[in-house]
């Protein structure tokens, strides 16, 4: 049974005329200015469809027909799979689901020692097993790349453990038309064949077109996927001031621009392909020069304007939750994860990825993933909101109890002393006397323990054996062809 | 039908947190000839007993425990308690609790969850209500020959009323007689070693485990 998510979207900060600017300076923005693509295969989709091509420059610019056309042809509705179908994610409308982390992270912070140090495989799996066994979380992505495999190789052993560890959702990376083609096998043997992972897609690609303005031949995985029927999103990750204007709404228009540069490619190749859109804009730090994850001007580019402009177009999308800039799962993590997360429960981003995401992506914690599938339980309560009608209203209860009285022992307590509360599962609201008597401990070492027990006790559905050998096999020979380019 | 049935009925009425299906399945217990005190023990006290299990697994909240000790309490004062007397039984004790809310103190609510719990499980509970006199305290104490006095206190400004019940038990010279329990929000063990009290619980389901401990019960 397909799982249809709690509805966001309460929150709109920008009006739809607003996103008709940010929409109509972006067809403008790709007629004039256009996409560079040293991809010639890619170049070629448009040139077909009839979209002016300068070979010199390499540039291609996309007249607005072509992309008002592949809008009406994107469907406005997917369903995201899990290979187990109880996992299995609605996305339409401002219906929100949270994910473990985002593309590979290059440091994890050791659950055991607290260590900041390199992730390998075996991390990835297990980070993996966690994101499977939290309740909160529904669909799956990094927060340990696998750095023991040779580099040419890492996003197809990644996909492996992804497979083998979670029946959840997938959504993840694989750049280039090669390692996209070996994906689609691995995912195809999973499912039972190509016509299956059309129908039942058990993962999503994440494409990152280059900001400003231009393709990366990495992108031709989109051709890949779109060709296949299989959902993709394109997440390229403009900063202000840096690689787009200082302005959010201009960084909106350049990631805008990119985004339906690449949604008319999917259509170009393939009518009805799905896309799950995104426009995100970043803040880049204007000391440090990293993008800040845990900027409020972050949260307002990655949630507001995305889910403005996904509304706007009727899209499914893609964003951003359960990120920090802090190296800890600390008082500076939970204020930034609450932030970025209540933003877009309350703006209604479809899929909200990153969960244990710290110091900005280069550190994957699995504490703070479970301190994350906390928060967004918190999150959506707030989201669920507060229901009026007669019943809630309850007038007839405040007079069955009168003046002094209590509430406690009403029927309509009990009804819906459930549903009308959060309860927490890892946050203490004990008294101090028995924090103190259970050993006064931090929320991280709570966070600590849970992981060390799902780590201990909870393993997914493995694959039957023989899809696991074909797994392997796949990227074996992967990893054999892929060293002889170098 | 046997009288195991009509008390797994009793059980599953206050389960079920129906006032009206409390009092009714009594009514129906007394009918049949049932011993009132084996209806408050094996039917209705049972019940509570279940409920402050639940509450200490954390399948139960604090609401489940009013809402089932509410239509127990008043079953058994309306109902059970003319029988008891009438037929001149008695229910067996495992002590006297004389149990109030301090002076210029009007929550009551925790103390009621205290005394439902302790007269479930076993103890003889004289809930003397809220906003209760020092005085009151030790008189209800010596009139009823308690073994223990609980008073709670939710205000930080009617805390020191618990000194005073520990100060008025020692001039009456029945300090000896009572063990004082004390409990409320702003309440702590500390404190209660301070004004030289004898146990303090942080919540009810404690409450019963502190009272059996002062009077030497095994479980």
């Amino acid at each position: 049974m397909v799982q249809r998510g709690l509805k966001g979207g309460q929150l709109r900060l920008l009006t739809r005329k607003e996103a008709r600017d940010i929409h109509l300076a972006s067809l403008e923005v790709l007629e004039d200015v256009g996409m560079r693509s040293p991809s010639e295969k890619i170049l070629g989709v448009f040139e077909e469809a009839g979209a002016e091509i300068d070979r010199k420059d390499r540039r291609v610019k996309i007249p607005q027909h072509l992309v008002e056309e592949s809008l009406r042809k994107a469907p406005k509705e997917i369903v995201f799979c899990g290979r187990n179908p109880k996992h299995d994610l609605l996305l339409e409308d401002g219906r929100i689901y949270f994910g473990l982390g985002g593309t590979p992270v290059p440091y994890i912070r050791d659950v055991e020692t607290g260590e900041i140090r390199r992730p390998t495989k075996k991390d990835m799996a297990d980070a993996t097993r966690v994101g499977d066994a939290l309740p909160n979380i529904k669909f799956i992505m990094s927060i340990a790349g696998a750095f023991d495999v040779p580099y040419q190789a890492e996003y197809l052993h990644e996909f492996e453990v992804l497979f083998n560890n979670t029946e959840k959702p997938i959504l993840y990376s694989c750049p280039g038309t090669y390692a996209a083609q070996k994906v689609l096998e691995m995912a195809s043997t999973i499912v039972g064949g190509r016509d299956e992972l059309k129908k039942k897609p058990i993962l999503t690609l994440y494409a990152e077109t280059v900001t400003p303005l231009a393709f990366s031949p990495t992108n031709e995985n989109v051709i890949e996927f779109a060709k296949a029927g299989v959902p993709f999103t394109n997440g390229p990750m403009p900063m202000l001031g840096g690689t787009a204007p200082m302005t959010l709404s201009g960084a909106g228009v350049v990631s805008n621009a990119e985004n339906l540069a690449t949604l008319t490619l999917s259509q170009l190749v393939n009518p009805h392909a799905p896309v799950i859109y995104t426009c995100w804009a970043t803040a880049m730090d204007p000391v440090t020069s990293r993008c800040s994850y845990g900027a409020p001007e972050f949260a307002l580019g990655t949630s507001v304007l995305n889910a403005t402009m996904a509304n706007y177009y009727g899209l499914p999308s893609y964003g951003f939750g359960g990120c920090s800039d802090s190296k800890l799962p600390d008082a500076q993590a939970g204020a930034e994860v609450m932030m970025n997360s209540i933003m877009a429960g309350l703006c209604g981003v479809n899929l909200i990825h990153d969960c244990g995401y710290l110091a900005g992506g280069s550190i994957g914690s699995i504490e703070m993933a479970v301190i994350c599938n906390e928060i967004i339980g918190m999150v959506s309560r707030i989201v669920k909101g507060i229901e009026v009608n007669d019943e809630t209203l309850a007038v007839d209860v405040i007079r069955t109890v009168g003046p002094e009285g209590h509430f406690m022992s009403q029927k309509h307590t009990l009804k819906h002393l459930e549903t009308e509360l959060f309860f927490p599962k890892l946050f203490d609201r004990t008294s101090e006397v028995t924090w103190a008597k259970a050993g006064k401990k931090d929320v991280r070492d709570i966070a600590k323990e849970k992981a060390k027990k799902i780590l201990k006790e909870h393993f997914p559905e493995p694959l039957p054996k023989d899809v696991q050998r074909q797994l392997a096999q796949t990227v074996k020979e992967v990893e054999k062809e892929l060293l002889k380019k170098g | 039908m046997g009288q195991e049935a009509i008390f797994d009925e009793l059980v599953n009425a206050v389960l079920s947190f129906d006032s009206d299906k409390v009092v009714e399945t009594t009514k129906k217990a007394l009918a049949q000839g049932v011993d009132p005190v084996k209806i408050i023990e094996d039917g209705l006290a049972k019940a509570l007993r279940i409920v402050g299990k639940k509450f200490e697994d954390g399948e139960y909240f604090l609401m489940h425990l009013v809402a089932a000790a509410e239509p127990v309490q008043k079953t058994i004062k309306e109902l059970l308690e003319p029988e008891v007397v009438k037929r001149k039984g008695q229910r067996k004790t495992l002590g006297k609790v004389v149990l109030g809310t301090v002076a210029g103190d009007i929550h009551d609510i925790g103390k009621t969850i205290v005394g439902a719990l302790l007269f479930a499980a076993g103890f003889e509970v004289f809930d003397i209500g809220k906003d209760v006199p020092t005085e009151q305290f030790v008189h209800k104490a010596k009139e009823v020959n308690a073994d223990i006095v609980g008073a709670s206190a939710l205000l930080s400004t009617s805390l020191p009323m618990q000194h005073e019940i520990v100060k008025a038990c020692e001039a009456e010279g029945i300090r000896n007689k009572v063990k004082l329990m004390f409990g409320g929000a702003p309440v702590t063990e500390e404190w209660v070693r301070e004004i030289g009290g004898d146990g303090y619980a942080e919540n009810a389901v404690e409450a019963v485990k502190v009272a059996k401990k002062l009077l030497k019960i095994q479980d």
